[in-house]
C-alpha cells in the first residue's frame, strides 16, 4: 500500500517536472523553482519549501503568539495557504517575504479571533518550555537560554504591544509597513512599541545585562518606575 | 504615578519607563518632549533607563535574526498536513479545473501527475466538488479572489460518509489529517480512548447539517477503517462526541 503521490521528502522527482532534465535533488533548486514547479502541480516541492522555511516561521508564529498549539495552528493555516494560492506570488519578490507575511497574517488573525471571543487566558504550558528552546544538541545553551527569557517576556506583555513589537524591533518591518499589516496608525504602531519595550524592560533586565556585561553587576537596579518619585 | 504634568525642575522627579520610551519614538509634545531631554541628560538613572531601552530595541533585532527550530511534533504534522493537501489537489483536479477554466483560461490542468495520481483522479470523480479547496486564507498576500470556491467543510448526510471516506481513504496510503491542530488532537485523543487507536482519517465536515468531524480508526484488518462522525472536535477543548459510526473496507489498489 504505497501510494508515490503522497510521498514527501524524497530527493528525486516523482512525476517529471515540466521540461525538467535529468534527475536534480530538490534541495539544490531555490524557492523560485521549487514554487514554480509546485504550481505547475509538482506534488513534492512544496513540502521542500515548508523544510526549508519552518523554522524560520515558526520563530516568527511563536514570538507573535507565545502558544506553542496556537503557532502551530497558524502556521498550518498558513501554509495551507501559500500552497493554495502560490501562483499569486509575483516572481519579483523573494518567496521568504512572501511566505513570511502570510504567516504573520495568519497569527494576527487568530490574535483578532482570540480577542473577539474573548475567552479565557490561554492555559500554561509549562512542560513544553523545554521543547519550545529547541533541542539542546542544536543550539549552546546560552542560546536556548535567551530564546526562552525573549519568549517568556513576550507572553507577559498584551497582545497589541507584542505583535507590534514582533514586527519592528524583531522582525524588522518599517513602522509603515508594520501599520499597514497591522491596519492601524504609524503612530499607533510607535505607541504600541514604545509602551512595549517599557513593560518588556524589567522582564529582560537580567537577560541584557547578562549578555551586554554591563558593569555594575551584582547590584540590583532600580528600575525608572521604582525610582519615580523616591527623591 | 503620572510624569504627563511634568515637575517644574527637571531634577525633582524621575520619568516613568513609558515617558522615557515614548521620547525615544518621538510620541511627546514638544515642550513635554524638551524637558524630558534635558532630564535624561541631567539625571544618571534617567539615562540608564533611556540607553537600556534602546539598548533593548536592539537586543531583540538580534534575537529576531535567530530561527527557533521547530519541535518535532509540530513539523511531523504539518509535513502530513501538507501531504494531505497535495493528495487533496491531486484528487479536485476536475473540480480546479471548472474554477480555473473560468478564471484563467490559459492555464490548463497539471500534467505531470504519473500514474499513481490517475487512479486518484478517478476515484475523485465521483467525489466533485464536496472536495474543492477552501480558500477562507489569512489575508495580505495578493491574488485571485476564489470566491466561487467551494469550502474545505464538505457537506454529507451520514449515509454519504461511508462511501465518502473511503474515497478520500482510498487516495492515499498516509493518514489524512485535516483540520485545526486543535481538531486533530480532540480526534486523537478520542482515538486513544478506542481499542484501535490508530487515526487514518480526520476531516471536518457538516453532517445531516450540523459541524463535525469524521474520525476513521484502522480496523481489524489492515483494509478497513472504522469511522466515527463526533461533534465537539472544533469547539476549542471541546470532547469528541460520536453520533454515527461505520466501518468501511477498502479495495486494494
Ligand atoms: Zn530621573
Amino acid at each position: 500500500m504505497t501510494s508515490d503521490v503522497s510521498r514527501i521528502g524524497t530527493a528525486e522527482p516523482i512525476a517529471q517536472p515540466v521540461q525538467h532534465a535529468g534527475p536534480v535533488s530538490y534541495d539544490q533548486m531555490d524557492d523560485h523553482e521549487l514554487l514554480r514547479l509546485h504550481v505547475a502541480g509538482n506534488p513534492d516541492t512544496f513540502g521542500f519549501l515548508v523544510r526549508r522555511h519552518r523554522d524560520r516561521m515558526w520563530a516568527v508564529a511563536i514570538r507573535t503568539l507565545g502558544e506553542p498549539e496556537e503557532a502551530a495552528d497558524a502556521l498550518q493555516e498558513a501554509f495551507i495557504s501559500a500552497f493554495r494560492r502560490a501562483d499569486s506570488f509575483r516572481g519579483d519578490a523573494k518567496v521568504t517575504t512572501w511566505l513570511h507575511r502570510i504567516v504573520v497574517n495568519a497569527c494576527l488573525d487568530r490574535i483578532r479571533r482570540r480577542q473577539v471571543r474573548a475567552t479565557d487566558p490561554l492555559p500554561e504550558d509549562e512542560d513544553r518550555a523545554a521543547e519550545l528552546a529547541g533541542p539542546a544538541e542544536e543550539d549552546p545553551a546560552e542560546v536556548r537560554e535567551r530564546r526562552l527569557d525573549v519568549l517568556n517576556a513576550l507572553k507577559q506583555i498584551n497582545e497589541d504591544q507584542r505583535s507590534a513589537l514582533v514586527l519592528v524591533d524583531m522582525e524588522g518591518y518599517s513602522i509603515e509597513e508594520a501599520a499597514a499589516i497591522l491596519d492601524c496608525a504609524p503612530g499607533t504602531v510607535k505607541s504600541r512599541c514604545a509602551r512595549g519595550r517599557a513593560k518588556l524592560l524589567p522582564l529582560l533586565r537580567h537577560w541584557q545585562t547578562t549578555r551586554g556585561g554591563s558593569d555594575d553587576s551584582g547590584v540590583p537596579e532600580k528600575t525608572a518606575a521604582e525610582a519615580v518619585g523616591t527623591e | 504615578m503620572t510624569d504627563s504634568g511634568l515637575p517644574t525642575s527637571e531634577h525633582l522627579e524621575h520619568l516613568d519607563t513609558d515617558t522615557i520610551a515614548d521620547l525615544i519614538e518621538n510620541l511627546l509634545p514638544a515642550p513635554e518632549a524638551h524637558r524630558a531631554r534635558e532630564h535624561v541628560k541631567a539625571c544618571p538613572d534617567c539615562q540608564q533607563t533611556f540607553d537600556a531601552l534602546v539598548q533593548l530595541s536592539e537586543d531583540l533585532a538580534e534575537e529576531g535574526r535567530n530561527d527557533i527550530p521547530m519541535p518535532a511534533d509540530v513539523a511531523e504534522h504539518l509535513d502530513a498536513v501538507i501531504v494531505s493537501e497535495s493528495v487533496l489537489r491531486s484528487s479536485t483536479v476536475g473540480v480546479h479545473s471548472l474554477v480555473q477554466i473560468r478564471e484563467e483560461p490559459r492555464r490548463h490542468l497539471p500534467k505531470l501527475l504519473g500514474a499513481a495520481a490517475a487512479v486518484v483522479v478517478i476515484a475523485a470523480i465521483g467525489v466533485g466538488v464536496v472536495f474543492a479547496t477552501k480558500d477562507d486564507a489569512p489575508g495580505g498576500a495578493a491574488g485571485i479572489n476564489p470566491t466561487n470556491v467551494p469550502t474545505g467543510v464538505p457537506t454529507l448526510t451520514t449515509k454519504d460518509v461511508g462511501p465518502q471516506a473511503q474515497r478520500w481513504l482510498e487516495s492515499s496510503s498516509n493518514p489524512l489529517l485535516h483540520g485545526s491542530a486543535a481538531e486533530i488532537a480532540c480526534a486523537r485523543t478520542f482515538a486513544s480512548s478506542r481499542p484501535n487507536p490508530q487515526l487514518r482519517l480526520v476531516q471536518p465536515a457538516k453532517v445531516n447539517g450540523q459541524r463535525a468531524t469524521v474520525i476513521g480508526l484502522q480496523g481489524e484488518s489492515a483494509r478497513d477503517v472504522q469511522l466515527f462522525v463526533v461533534t465537539g472536535c472544533n469547539e476549542s477543548g471541546g470532547v469528541a462526541d460520536p453520533f454515527y459510526d461505520t466501518t468501511v473496507t477498502l479495495r486494494n489498489r
